[in-house]
């Protein structure tokens, strides 16, 4: 089974091809601004890496986020009318569930974290791996880094693109007893994919047309109306 | 040829099927009515969080509604330019992922162009050159259009969208979201000459608007009425802000239009759906030897059969949007290329 994985939620843009345990293609581009400009033609040239055409790939998988909001808009978008103009399967992902994924051979607590465009907001997950795969512990959190630190009571490993600033801050806390280490990476199209094949080969898929971003937060806008 | 048309723009998610730039197949449109009458007007990011849910069912919708597949769809065109970023990103990036996966041409849109076109989907022999005047919530302007799809901006507003006035003024009075319809049907029952409302420019030697003057004017008179105990003729309030200003569009697109010498003017956007501003262009255009032109009421908000029609006839052109194609949300109407 062909899966294109691809991931727009962190300033970056990711594209991914698989089969099996394979990667056939990978491109990942820095994507500030321009994640719409460029995400069609990283797409194509995945594809055309992998000596594939578009409908030669046998099911999707998206990064739903969390991430920067414009960012996961255009990724959920591209993914869902991927899926619905090839009439192939796709599978949302969740691009911090891709993040632990990274670290699957940990095990301690795996603690995946995004940052949420200002220093004090960070989207973040822990997860701990079971028979190969990671399985989520809790709720998403939303919150600042030292609300974060206060869930952490025993070794984990930080995993995302900003690992290592995370890292030195929660070990510049001092939780005693407890070891810190970290994977700075980010989230790939082809973790995406892997993800998503998982899923597709159990003939689980979602509803394309249904498939929303998670934002995780909502709009300034919703809070203040649920205030009044 | 089959345009699949996509619009994000502002508030609105459609998409709609038209075949050659004339006859449309299904033209689908999802409102977030529901979400501005909660906030009192359009959240940016409410509005493109809302286009992302709902943008798939509506392109499949309009499919269904044509009788077509995804396979009949011989070119893509959906609005790129002139809106809200986050929304005009929601459509672009739809419209893109579809012109890939089903190997067919893209073709970007200007907004303004968009409603430029709904008037020649409603009126086929709606003749060049002629005199146009685009008028909803985002935008005022008077356009010379000289052939299809070739523009010569001669004035703009310099303050608030007429539309926009609408809106604002409804709003103060607690009439309720949108404006313009709200207006409308207050105004029915009122007095036009109940209150003298200033008519911003109307004596100007250029084309350009000014309604912000105006808003403040009702505002005050509102004001100074409550502060004094006295009565609040609604109706009359509406029907006088109405008149102002329905005479200063009317009788600035009438000036242009015999100072460019044209027999035709075309007038569209949400605005145009007015039906005080309708019946006083029909009485001045006549007064003036000039056929006037409307869209249908369908045609006059936001849709996705303006933006198929306007493509084909870009595309008909020989222009086509590339796969990197970006949204820009404020460029003049005059710079539109097809090629970016």
């Amino acid at each position: 089974m062909k899966v294109l994985g691809l991931d727009t939620s962190h300033y970056l843009n990711s594209v991914g091809i698989i089969e099996g345990e394979r990667l056939l293609a990978g491109v990942t581009s820095s994507a500030r601004s321009d994640s719409l400009v460029k995400i069609i033609a990283n797409i194509d040239f995945a594809v055309k890496r992998a000596g594939l055409t578009l409908a030669q790939i046998d099911g999707f998988g998206v990064g739903l986020g969390p991430g920067s909001w414009t960012g996961i808009r255009v990724g959920v978008t591209v993914g869902k009318m991927l899926a619905y103009a090839t009439g192939k399967p796709i599978c949302g992902v969740s691009t911090l569930e891709a993040l632990a994924r990274e670290a699957f051979n940990a095990n301690t607590l795996i603690c995946s974290i995004i940052g949420g465009g200002t220093k004090d907001m960070i989207y973040a997950a822990l997860y701990r791996q079971l028979n190969g795969a990671v399985k989520q512990e809790g709720d998403y959190y939303v919150g600042s880094p030292s609300g974060l630190a206060h869930l952490i009571k025993e070794n984990v490993v930080i995993v995302g693109q900003e690992a290592d600033f995370y890292a030195e801050y929660i070990k510049s806390l001092n939780i005693p007893d407890i070891k810190i280490t970290e994977i700075k990476t980010i989230p790939q199209g082809s973790t995406i994919a892997s993800l998503a094949q998982a899923r597709l080969e159990r003939g689980d898929k979602d509803n394309a047309l249904a498939l929303t971003p998670l934002y995780l937060k909502e709009s300034a806008a919703r809070i203040y109306q649920e205030v009044k | 040829m089959l345009v699949l048309g996509i619009e994000t723009s502002c508030d609105e998610t459609a998409a709609a099927l038209v075949e050659d730039g004339r006859t449309i197949l299904s033209s689908v449109i999802a409102t977030q009515m529901d979400l501005l009458k909660k906030y009192g007007g359009v959240v940016p990011e409410v509005a493109a969080r809302r286009h992302t849910e709902l943008i798939g069912y509506v392109i499949e919708e309009a499919l269904n509604k044509a009788g077509k597949s995804k396979e009949d769809i011989d070119a893509v065109a959906v609005t790129a330019k002139q809106g809200l970023i986050g929304c005009l990103l929601v459509g672009t990036a739809a419209a893109k992922t579809m012109s890939y996966a089903l190997n067919v041409p893209l073709i970007g849109i200007h907004h303004i162009e968009g409603h430029i076109f709904a008037n020649k989907l409603s009126n086929p022999d709606l003749p060049y050159p002629h005199v146009c005047l685009t008028v909803s919530g985002g935008h005022t302007m008077i356009l010379y259009v000289a052939e299809n799809c070739h523009y010569e901006l001669m004035g703009t507003t310099v303050d608030d969208a007429a539309g926009e006035a609408f809106d604002k003024v409804a709003k103060f009075l607690g009439l309720g979201f949108p404006g313009g319809p709200v207006i409308d049907k207050a105004a029915q029952t009122g007095n036009i000459k109940a209150y003298k409302f200033p008519r911003p420019l109307i004596y100007a030697k250029n084309y350009d608007f000014s309604f912000s003057g105006l808003k403040t004017s009702v505002i005050n008179t509102f004001k100074e009425q409550v502060a004094n105990h006295e009565a609040l003729p609604l109706p009359d309030i509406a029907a006088s802000f109405q008149e102002a200003v329905v005479d200063v569009l009317v009788a600035k697109t009438i000036k242009a239009a015999l100072e460019r010498g044209v027999k035709a003017l075309s007038v569209t956007g949400g605005v145009s759906a007015n039906r005080r501003l309708r019946a006083n262009f029909q009485t001045a255009a006549e007064r003036n030897g000039l056929k006037v032109f409307f869209p249908s009421l369908s045609l006059c908000t936001d849709n996705g059969a303006m933006v198929a029609a306007a493509g084909y006839s870009r595309l008909m052109r020989g222009e086509r949007s590339t796969l990197e194609l970006d949204v820009i949300p404020s460029t003049p109407l005059e710079m539109t290329r097809g090629q970016d």
